[in-house]
């Protein structure tokens, strides 16, 4: 299994790409093997404020549904359209084509509690 | 309390060496899947894979009893086949005519079948029978079963492509027709062979001795058919529109309330739960088997409530995203007079809170793919 480096990741199973302002999110290799085939996402909407541990989206595969939870508080500013007609990105490219959304972070201290590659891994190895 | 160690299929070790995720069923550790649900339940429809069923249960009836047991106590007349054929029937319960279990019962010899219940039920249905271990052949009964699980193995051979497949490692494999049982002789072992399935496609199953599975299962790899796990058995099963025990079927359920009226011989003077059946059958069940679509790609859930005209009349008792489809599907029990009522009605699947908009089909959902 992969956990890139440059990532930060949550106890939820969720990754974080930080550029600038805006936190990208999905979900780590560990989280969509566990999930199996992915089947449906359902993202929250654009303009959504959230908390911390709010949920931001379903995730749907054929034996479970899971919800994905914010990671950090903010605004959502985009959502993965290709996940609506691909779902199996989340699959297939996790890390890449597989990002669920995007929050335009609101509180840059919610990123210290985030793991590392390294401290993710030990979690979940 | 002690937890029982769960079963392991003879073929165990093999699905440990692909990688599989295994899953507990029925008291069973068995392969959910090998690589992924979605593809396999594709390679199934397109062409063939295998699946490990071992956790079926296999009771070897037999005797000059057997006959009259089997036709008394199960539902589907025995009168309507013969030697060498298969038959899907079910066993009832005696008071208010629910499935107690569905079962495939072959017929191999004049006073010899294989019964086979789910996994989980096994022993009930040997029970039901008045057959149970040990053997006996008290009174004039003259029938005996035997719990031959532990020394087989069960592999479905199913997809459009199946006898094709399955012809390159014995000819007479190929031949069994539908609903057919026949024995073939494979390397010196004796495998029994039944034209029957849950996919909704072609295929054979083999009730193969133990000592020989892992040889039948790498002769079946080797010519090409790939392994397919119990998720993708599930969603297959669902698009053919066939009943899980334990969903679709079960406690509160009758045949009638299924959809299954064919399964139930209503000529036979007796059969258990007889009586209840007669009865329903004179004031129809209250509810009703229906297949349901929605547009979009969200898996309904079983135990999600149905809603027409804002009220719940229903609730789904399978449901998932069909690959094939591209779309959720579901099969529900609903009130009766919402099921024979005419017209267009617009039903809705309340899945967590959100209304989602569906439509009654006809099931199968899919039909199965011609032969190639």
């Amino acid at each position: 299994m992969d956990f890139p480096n440059e990532l930060r990741y949550s106890p939820d199973h969720e990754w974080i790409r930080v550029d600038g302002s805006i936190a990208t999110i999905g979900i780590t290799d560990f989280a969509q093997d566990a999930l199996g085939d992915v089947v449906y996402v359902a993202p929250a909407e654009v303009g959504d404020a959230v908390a911390v541990g709010a949920s931001v989206a379903e995730v749907e595969s054929t034996k479970s549904v899971s919800e994905i939870y914010a990671p950090v508080s903010g605004t959502i500013c985009e959502r993965n359209e290709l996940l609506d007609t691909q779902p199996e990105l989340l699959n297939q490219q996790p890390y890449g084509d597989g990002w669920i959304l995007k929050i335009e972070v609101a509180n840059v201290a919610d990123l210290d509690p985030l793991m590392s590659a390294e401290s993710y891994q030990t979690l979940v190895m | 309390m002690p937890v029982a160690p769960l079963k392991l299929s003879p073929l165990d070790a093999r699905h440990r060496s692909l990688g599989a995720k295994l899953t507990e069923f029925g008291g069973w550790d068995m392969p959910l899947q090998y690589s992924s649900v979605l593809d396999e339940h594709h390679a199934c429809r397109s062409s063939a894979v295998m699946f490990d069923v071992s956790h079926l249960g296999t009771l070897r009836v037999h005797g000059a009893g057997a006959f009259a047991a089997l036709q008394s106590t199960l539902s589907n007349d025995l009168e309507r086949i013969a030697i060498g054929r298969a038959q899907y029937t079910h066993l009832l319960d005696a008071d208010d005519g629910h499935v107690v279990d569905d079962i495939i019962v072959w017929w191999l010899d004049d006073e010899e079948f294989f019964v086979m219940p789910n996994a989980s039920n096994t022993d009930r249905v040997a029970e039901a029978l008045g057959i149970s271990s040990p053997p006996s052949d008290a009174g004039a009964t003259k029938v005996r079963s035997q719990d031959i699980t532990a020394g087989r193995a069960l592999i479905a051979v199913q997809g459009p492509a199946a006898r094709s497949f399955v012809k390159l490692v014995h000819p007479a494999l190929a031949d069994v027709g539908r609903f057919r049982v026949a024995s073939v002789i494979w390397n010196g072992h004796n495998l029994l062979v039944a034209g029957t399935g849950y996919t909704g496609e072609d295929g054979i199953e083999i009730h193969v001795p133990q000592e020989a599975a892992e040889a039948l299962w790498d002769a079946l790899s080797d010519v090409g058919i790939a392994p397919a796990g119990l998720g993708a058995r599930d969603t297959l099963r669902l698009e053919a529109g066939l009943p899980l025990h334990g969903h679709d079927l079960g406690p509160g359920i009758t045949p009638l309330h299924a959809g299954l009226q064919w399964v139930v011989g209503w000529n036979k003077t007796a059969f258990r739960g007889r009586d209840a059946l007669l009865a329903l059958k004179e004031r129809g069940a209250d509810r009703q088997l229906i297949g349901l679509t929605i547009e979009g790609r969200q898996p309904p859930r079983a135990e999600s409530e149905i809603v027409v005209d804002g009220n719940v009349v229903g609730v789904v008792s399978s449901g998932n995203f069909s690959p094939i489809l591209g779309h959720g599907i579901a099969l529900a029990f609903v009130d009766r007079d919402v099921a024979e009522r005419g017209g267009a009605i617009e039903y809705s699947i309340s899945v967590r809170s959100k209304l989602l908009p569906a439509r009654r089909v006809a099931f199968p959902f899919v039909a199965a793919s011609p032969p190639r």
